[in-house]
């Protein structure tokens, strides 16, 4: 029963840090319906942003994260500029923005490379790492912190989509974008500001991502399963890319336990078999209520 | 028609020859003015921290070596190539180095997923090349052949992994062993594998065997296992990024027993990151960081290299030029000045010279460095601290 707890608990851990990456995903999706590729290369980045903040201007964690969180939001916004946006005006086909996020992911990737170098760096500890222990079971400070710092952004996200008018455009544009044209709206704005607030969620999951599992720039493998487990929650749902992450950091986590060599093939398995069952995802309904 | 078809095969049959010519010089590469050696290993990718560092280390030398007269009485030209880390790569590069760079010997790679397959190259254009820090034991020996023109001066996983096992049991006296390692990386597998075979029959007990995958980076489903089972030593073969997260998620987790692994822990960057979680653990390594010549060879390299972080690739890489140069001399003295690749790969066998790592004896039966001791270090506080040189009897 304990080591159930135990893995339950690490299984969440996992899973938050997912659920951070896969709401970006989603959110693009919802607006764009393609999958943003280049939001990993945010991520990676903001990780080193965020080290830099730390060991260069000093700064302390909530600071730091702050100051990585906007700069992820400028970089997200001027990847929309750059390599989406000419293609919206010329109407390009979905695939080829899907294309241009691999390129622009890759490029990132190896820019990284090129500059910083291939290294991993590790941050300072920011603040006594210990864990809490609860009879036999331990969990580390920063995954509870993490939690609450995922959750409060969340909830502001859907705040702001559910109470302000941006967010209100910013829903009625994921319904019909040519509609709440017509309708006086935006849509260019607006996909800026969805890039945007994709961006302050890369950034800070980049710098939790960065403090748990040090930076290094092929961060990519785990920024594709954020991706996979926002697909298997539903695209476009946020509640549904939180599921998603949830459950794929659990059922990791379980299969890990049980024959760690298989985890990655069974937890896939399981996640193809519910794509086959529902195509759509977990919580994702194919027109209404995407947001 | 016809006419193309005859000069096609004309020029085929010209090719042919031409090839036929290049391979029937019957002792390899003949040296020029210059003596020429080529280098390969990863400058890009995963490895590139290594491969970069032994690059650095090498070009030092020639440069030092050329500085001082050359090697017997020649120039010497180093020829360095990326493997990119894919054993496709290091194929293309040593083909290159043999068919038209001409190199009279080849130093690295440093992985030995990239020694194992170049060795039908090597062994057509009888190139001799030296492996650095390749413990595969596949590297110089398959299937009980040994390959001719494959060489190399660190010691292999089968007695890395007796030395950890017998050290563990022996002398630090302990006996409950958990294993970790990384499924889809042939180091990491060829050390637990040798590890649990020593320990068992040395009478431990192996309780908990659980793995993950290159890339990974929780290793807490798998740690909350081993604890479960109570072990006092945690076995962990494999490359200081994963030890690193593996120790830190192990104190998170509450394990307490001692930590221990091969040549693939000790960098800077272990200490940085997982130094604090690592304390007394046991490193099986190549050699005592702190005798006076490893210290001189430091300062060397810092001076040469300030901002560059120094890895045993140094070492490996620097015993690996030492070993190569004491061939050319040595074929030099014997040959009465007429040097050939064919030639420095048979004058490899049985030399003996003195590198920092050890002393290195090539073996003429398994071309491997013979009886080398490996040797035990631990952390202490933020430093690497040595305990002791052991070597392991194997039966």
């Amino acid at each position: 029963m304990n080591q159930f707890l135990q893995q339950l608990i690490n299984g969440v851990s996992i899973g938050s840090i997912y659920a951070l990456m896969a709401v970006g995903y989603s959110l693009v999706y919802s607006i764009m319906n393609f999958s943003n590729f280049a939001h990993g290369g945010v991520i990676m980045l903001s990780a080193y942003i965020g080290y830099y903040a730390v060991t260069l201007l000093g700064l302390s964690f909530l600071p730091a994260l702050l100051v990585t969180a906007l700069a992820a939001t400028a970089i997200a916004g001027i990847i929309e500029r750059l390599a989406y946006r000419p293609l919206r005006q010329r109407n390009a086909p979905t695939l080829y923005f899907i294309i241009s996020a691999m390129g622009m992911s890759i490029l990132l990737e190896n820019l990284v490379i090129a500059t910083i170098g291939p290294q991993f760096k590790t941050y300072p500890i920011l603040f006594q790492e210990t864990t809490i222990n609860l009879g036999n079971l331990s969990v580390s400070k920063l995954d509870i912190l993490m939690l609450i710092i995922s959750a409060i952004s969340l909830i502001l996200l859907v705040l702001f989509l559910n109470k302000t008018r941006a967010g209100l455009a910013v829903r009625a544009a994921t319904y019909n974008a040519r509609a709440s044209q017509l309708m006086g709206v935006n849509v260019d704005g607006i996909i800026f500001l969805v890039f945007a607030l994709g961006g302050a969620l890369a950034g800070i999951a980049g710098v939790f991502f960065g403090m748990k599992y040090t930076v290094y720039a092929q961060a990519g493998v785990i920024t594709n399963k954020a991706f996979i487990a926002a697909v298997f929650g539903g695209l476009g749902s946020l509640p549904g890319a939180i599921l998603g992450s949830i459950l794929l950091g659990v059922i990791e986590t379980f299969v890990a336990a049980a024959k760690s060599q298989f985890r990655d093939l069974i937890a896939f398995v399981i996640l193809i078999a519910v794509l086959v069952i529902r195509p759509s995802g977990i919580m994702g309904k194919s027109s209404e209520d995407k947001a | 028609m016809k006419k193309t078809v005859a000069i096609l095969v004309a020029l085929c049959f010209c090719l042919g020859l031409m090839t036929a010519c290049s391979a029937s010089s019957d002792d390899g590469n003949p040296v020029g003015d210059k003596i020429k050696i080529g280098w390969i290993g990863s400058l890009t990718g995963d490895q590139s921290v290594f491969g970069i560092c032994e690059r650095d280390t090498i070009k030092m030398l020639v440069d030092e070596a050329n500085a001082n007269g050359g090697i017997a009485g020649k120039q010497v030209e180093f020829i360095p190539y990326d493997t990119k880390g894919t054993p496709e790569e290091a194929m293309n590069a040593v083909n290159r180095l043999v068919t038209s760079d001409k190199v009279v010997a080849i130093l690295g790679p440093n992985a030995s997923g990239l020694a194992i397959p170049i060795a039908s190259v090597l062994e057509k254009g009888k190139v001799a090349d030296i492996a650095t820090v390749a413990t595969n034991p596949k590297v110089t020996v398959d299937k009980g052949k040994l390959k001719p023109y494959n060489f190399r001066v660190c010691f292999i996983d089968p007695y890395q992994g007796a030395v950890a096992a017998q050290y563990a049991f022996k002398e630090a006296g302990l006996k409950k062993a958990a294993i970790l390692s990384d499924v889809s990386d042939e180091y990491s597998q060829g050390l637990s594998e040798y590890f649990k075979k020593t320990f068992t029959e040395l009478g431990g007990e192996v309780v908990a065997e659980e793995a993950f995958k290159t890339g990974d980076v929780d290793f807490r489903a798998q740690l909350t296992k081993i604890k479960e089972k109570n072990p006092d030593l945690l076995f962990l073969p494999y490359f200081f990024k994963e030890v690193s997260l593996t120790a830190k998620q192990a104190d998170e987790i509450g394990i307490k027993a001692t930590m221990m692994g091969g040549d693939g822990w000790t960098s800077d960057q272990l200490m940085e990151m997982g130094g604090p979680y690592l304390q007394n653990c046991f490193i099986v390594h190549h050699l005592n960081e702190d005798d006076p010549n490893v210290q001189a060879f430091k300062q060397q390299f810092h001076d040469a290299y300030p901002d560059k972080p120094l890895q045993l690739n140094a070492y490996m890489g620097h015993d690996a030029f030492v070993t190569l140069k004491a061939a050319i001399e040595k074929v030099n003295e014997d040959n009465k000045r007429k040097i050939t690749s064919g030639a420095v790969a048979k004058a490899l066998e049985g030399i003996e010279v003195q590198g920092i790592t050890g002393k290195i004896k090539i073996s003429p039966e398994d071309h491997n460095p013979q009886g080398k001791e490996a040797a035990i270090i631990t952390i202490k506080g933020d430093k690497y601290e040595f305990v002791t040189r052991y070597a392991a009897d194997l039966k």
